[in-house]
């Protein structure tokens, strides 16, 4: 299935496809490897995180919990909450790859990301069909970029030591910001903004462990309710 | 504990990821679940990013902003998305601005 030269022009057609997106992450790795070891991490589990997690938000928001002394329950329930929107994405790739061998499955399955079902859906809209080898291939081509950033995040964030003083943060800050903020325009997300983000800074202080799951959860009550197909006009 | 976040999480995002794609998997989320859903990630970033740019003391009851450098680049990283600049640019202009507001303009 990937050895004819249509299949090669797919996979080049993908990789370039996420290039852009691929480099936009770059710094965002380079963040989560430097913050992943000093919250205490060894190189060795900070690069496994990376290897085996593969889940930029899920990363960094365990690695800020774990740094403030968070139970491994709420690290749990908070990965779980933050990743639960690639529930949709699988759902949404189920049409196509149900009829796959399992291990075309558990390989897409694996590089599901943000980004690949951006690209993927894209193409899926151009050319008519999904193709598993595009999706794969977007899928790996990010992973190595992400694995290779927060290689160098881990060299630098063993080197330089206190990183966070430099205001590091504000990378997530920026790249969270520029994932979401065109959608703001729809009053739904707005108010699922709006209600998430209030709630997080009043509840951040006395429920340092949950306030994430609580913020998300109420914020997302609030955009379901006022989405035009649910609510009455 | 830093083995524990590995390996948990590894398997937390692989059953969210490959959950649906299982074929032993006969329940469907129905259209209401996937409305629910599709304001997971703008709920969630939102309660990642905002608490770094603005924070909250209980004691004295004092909200305040992390500092004038983390308003003003989030700001302008806002501004610039909603002019649909691309997101890596966002990013990188942002970023920048904030470090030199940060260790020339403010410091």
């Amino acid at each position: 299935m990937l050895c004819d030269a249509s299949a090669r022009y797919v996979i080049w057609r993908a990789v370039l496809d996420t290039l852009p997106l691929s480099v936009a992450v770059i710094p965002w790795g380079i963040l989560t490897g430097a913050l992943t070891i000093q919250v205490g991490f060894s190189p060795l589990a900070a690069q496994c995180m990376s290897l085996l997690v593969f889940a930029g938000a899920a990363q960094l928001s365990a690695i800020t919990l774990v740094g403030g002394g968070s139970s491994i329950l709420s690290i749990y329930a908070s990965g779980f909450v933050i990743s639960s929107r690639h529930l949709l994405y699988s759902i949404t790739f189920r049409q196509h790859v149900q009829h796959l061998p399992l291990r075309w499955r558990l390989a897409i399955a694996f590089v599901l990301t943000d980004e690949m079902f951006a690209v993927s859906e894209a193409h899926t809209a151009n050319t008519g069909t999904f193709s598993p080898s595009f999706a794969l291939a977007s899928g790996f081509s990010f992973y190595l970029v992400w694995n290779l950033a927060t290689l160098l995040g881990i060299i630098a964030g063993e080197s330089f030591g206190h990183l966070e003083s430099l205001g590091l943060d504000f990378a997530i800050a920026a790249t969270f910001i520029a994932m979401t903020f065109d959608q703001v325009r729809k009053m739904p997300v707005a108010m699922t903004m709006l209600v998430s983000g209030v709630l997080a800074v009043f509840l951040q202080p006395v429920l340092p462990d949950s306030y994430l799951i609580f913020a998300a959860l109420a914020g997302m009550v609030v955009g379901y309710l006022l989405d035009s197909d649910v609510a009455p006009t | 504990m830093s083995w524990l976040v590995v390996i948990g999480l590894t398997a937390i995002t692989f059953v969210n990821r490959y959950l649906f794609f299982s074929n032993q998997l006969k329940l469907r989320l129905g259209v209401r679940g996937q409305r629910f859903l599709r304001y997971s990630s703008f709920a969630v970033l939102t309660a990642i990013w905002v608490p770094i740019v603005i924070r909250l003391e209980y004691r004295p009851m004092h909200l305040d902003i992390a500092g004038w450098d983390y308003l003003i680049a989030a700001a302008v990283a806002g501004v610039l998305t909603l002019m649909r600049v691309p997101a890596l640019f966002v990013v990188l202009v942002s970023s920048a601005l904030f470090f030199c507001l940060r260790f020339w303009v403010l410091a």
